[in-house]
């Protein structure tokens, strides 16, 4: 920064400063709690900001581990949250990974073929797509009944299902990988057809390099997903193994009793992989990939 | 290396047809310029070369074979971009390595190739270099290294260096004309500067609208062009046209009556023409002569530019559609608002009939 600055500016600096920090603390504060409750004895959705004991019996049950209630007996685990957190990532990543494929190739095609009906046919995908899911989840359960009929590993209460049904929902990917394609200059790919590529060569070596960070955040908002979605899962899903987190979770609140504490480890749990995968994928979403290629 | 022949290439974007049948054969190791305005389909006519753009009918013929329906990577052409298209997520050598890897050569061939184009480009020390490290002008090198490295049949140029600044313009023309004689390969190459077609070309296409208006050497085009639109597009300053009449017509010369009534005498074959017809008579800003008697045109002296090594002249003369412009010497010490006599060299003007197309001038050497 080798601009020169005014003398207000440094004001404006600290001001903005404490605008963000407020933001940070409002959207912090809610998993705060969370953190919190699961950190306190019993199973309390309020309680003490700061808790005056700190115990890790929700979180020993959440992972597995029977632990000594205060009376001395031992509580057993009831719901094995470990798989369903598996299961999430499993089916998160698995749809993720396909939905990705079958998106970026999809958008190239809108992006640089030319066929009949293609605005229209991109146009009906988004308005499709903008059809609220609940209002069709009494179909998706009729369907995905009748192919399990036939193909038992993609029917109800298989993984194999859901992911399917999750790998649907790519309309909106297939728009941004779209916009995002349209955005690198068409002479690129000629360049690479003229230097021999065939078709697919000019996509696999040049464009999909090129589109990494916009595949990367495909991903990961499909992976986000995929952990998330509750509607879909709770009713396709019903054996308690199968469950996927954001279902399973659910069972810790009785009609009569509410276990907030274990609710809320294992919620804290389901954001891990999350978290994870963003991390992992940070790394790919650099900006600047495509400058220097064509004069701006 | 090969030669290029097209015949009867016609190409149309849905209803909207761009190139009206174009005949050209290319030589092999020539060096042709496609010079037109920005729009005439310069671009479209070699991109249909490199088979980025389908024929929509005739005949394309590379190397002796039909290639109508080749795939651009089949051709033996290697394309440089007006754009460059690099790729950016590759270094320079990559860059210039993609088609050698793609066509499975060894590493070892591979490097070599690279490294020799690098050294003819001298671009060696930007190898590692991604292309947003790069300026403009060795964007282009690179763009033109990728081209060398696959040693194609044809090299296409479509406006490589109007993104450069002058200075760097004039550099990397002579360095493709000295490119152009060590490969001794066939170059088309797209312009719309014709100072870039004069010099590089041995022959020029002059393009306009989709269609060929003439093919010839440089020289050719500027002693000879065969219309009016050739005749204003070869040359800098353009030609200067004066609207007239027939006075008088002859196998070797022709007199032209100017909206003023003087009479001015070219030596051109006018046995074709009609006396009374309208015609435009041509002159170059560099053939007005000042002295004094014989041929000569009169007007006001508008404005005057000292360029150093010569002076424009800009007069305003009955009957031209723009300002005349002359070229006179450094020295030139006219002044604005004086009238001015300039003398037309008969064996150095030139005359077009109503349709614009030239009467034959006679050679005089
Ligand atoms: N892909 C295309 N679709 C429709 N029209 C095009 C396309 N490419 C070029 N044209 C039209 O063809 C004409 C010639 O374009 P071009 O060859 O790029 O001209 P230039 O001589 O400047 O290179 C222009 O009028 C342009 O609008
Ligand atoms: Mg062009």
């Amino acid at each position: 920064m080798a601009v020169v600055l005014d003398k207000s500016h440094r004001w404006r600096v600290v001001a903005a400063h404490l605008g963000l920090i407020c933001f940070i603390a409002l959207i912090m504060f809610p998993f705060l709690m969370i953190l919190l409750i699961s950190l306190r004895p019993g199973n309390f959705s309020t309680g003490d900001l700061i808790p005056s004991q700190i115990s890790l019996e929700h979180w020993k049950l959440v992972l597995g581990i029977p632990y000594q209630a205060a009376d001395g007996r031992l509580v057993e685990p009831e719901f094995p949250v470990l798989l369903w957190l598996w299961n999430s990532i499993k089916v998160a990543a698995l749809s993720g990974l396909i939905g990705l494929l079958l998106s970026t190739t999809c958008a190239y095609a809108f992006a640089r073929m030319r066929f009949a009906f293609k605005a229209q046919l991109i146009n009906s995908l988004m308005l499709v797509q903008m059809f609220p899911t609940v209002l069709a989840l009494v179909a998706i359960y009729a369907i995905f009944d009748q192919i399990g009929g036939y193909v038992p590993w993609l029917g109800l209460d298989t993984h194999g299902g859901l992911i399917l049904a999750y790998t649907g929902g790519i309309a909106l990917h297939i728009w941004t990988i779209k916009g995002y394609f349209d955005t690198i200059p068409v002479e690129i790919e000629e360049a690479a057809k003229v230097d021999g590529a065939t078709p697919f060569q000019a996509f696999r070596y040049v464009l999909l390099p090129m589109a990494v960070p916009i595949l990367m955040v495909v991903f990961l908002l499909a992976f986000i997903q995929g952990v998330n979605e509750y509607p879909i899962a709770s009713v396709l899903l019903k054996q308690q193994d199968q469950l996927t987190i954001a279902v399973g979770i659910k069972m810790f609140l009785y009609e009569q009793k509410y276990f907030w504490g274990d609710f809320a480890a294992a919620a804290i749990l389901s954001g891990l992989p999350i978290s994870i995968v963003f991390l992992l994928a940070q790394r790919w979403m650099t900006s600047g990939l495509t400058a220097g290629g064509v004069k701006g | 290396m090969s030669d290029v022949v097209l015949r009867g290439i016609r190409k149309s974007f849905g209803d909207i047809e761009t190139l009206h049948g174009i005949d050209l054969d290319i030589k092999d190791g020539e060096f042709v310029v496609f010079v037109g305005p920005s729009g005439c389909g310069k671009s479209t006519l070699l991109r249909t070369i490199a088979g980025l753009e389908d024929i929509t009918s005739g005949d394309l013929h590379i190397g002796g074979e039909r290639c109508n329906d080749t795939p651009p990577a089949k051709r033996g052409v290697a394309m440089v971009f007006q754009s460059y298209a690099l790729y950016p997520h590759m270094t320079v050598a990559e860059n210039m390595a993609f088609g050698l890897k793609l066509a499975g050569v060894s590493k070892e061939e591979m490097k070599q190739a690279v490294d020799r184009a690098a050294r003819i480009l001298q671009i060696e020390h930007l190898l590692e270099r991604k292309p947003k490290a790069l300026s403009g002008g060795q964007r282009q090198r690179v763009a033109i290294g990728r081209a060398i490295v696959r040693k194609p049949n044809v090299f296409l140029f479509d406006e490589p260096l109007s993104n450069l600044d002058a200075a760097l313009r004039v550099q990397m023309r002579i360095e493709i004309t000295k490119l152009h004689r060590e490969l001794n390969t066939t170059m088309v190459y797209v312009t719309h500067d014709q100072v870039e077609a004069m010099t590089l070309a041995d022959r020029i296409v002059v393009l306009n609208a989709g269609n060929v208006e003439q093919v010839g050497s440089p020289l050719e085009l500027y002693h000879h062009p065969r219309n009016l639109f050739v005749a204003g597009f070869i040359g800098s300053p353009k030609m200067n046209f004066v609207e007239g009449k027939l006075a008088a017509i002859g196998a070797n010369h022709a007199t032209v009556q100017l909206a003023d009534g003087s009479m001015v005498t070219a030596a051109v074959d006018a046995s074709a023409g009609q006396v009374g017809g309208k015609v435009t008579l041509g002159i170059r800003p560099e053939h007005f002569e000042f002295s004094a008697s014989g041929n000569t045109i009169s007007g006001q002296l508008i404005a005057v530019e000292h360029l150093g090594e010569a002076t424009i002249c800009y007069l305003q003369v009955p009957g031209a559609s723009e300002h005349l412009v002359v070229r006179a010497d450094a020295e030139h010490e006219a002044k604005p608002g004086e009238t001015l006599s300039v003398r037309l060299p008969e064996t150095r003007c030139y005359l077009f009939n109503e349709a614009g197309l030239a009467f034959q001038r006679v050679k005089n050497s």
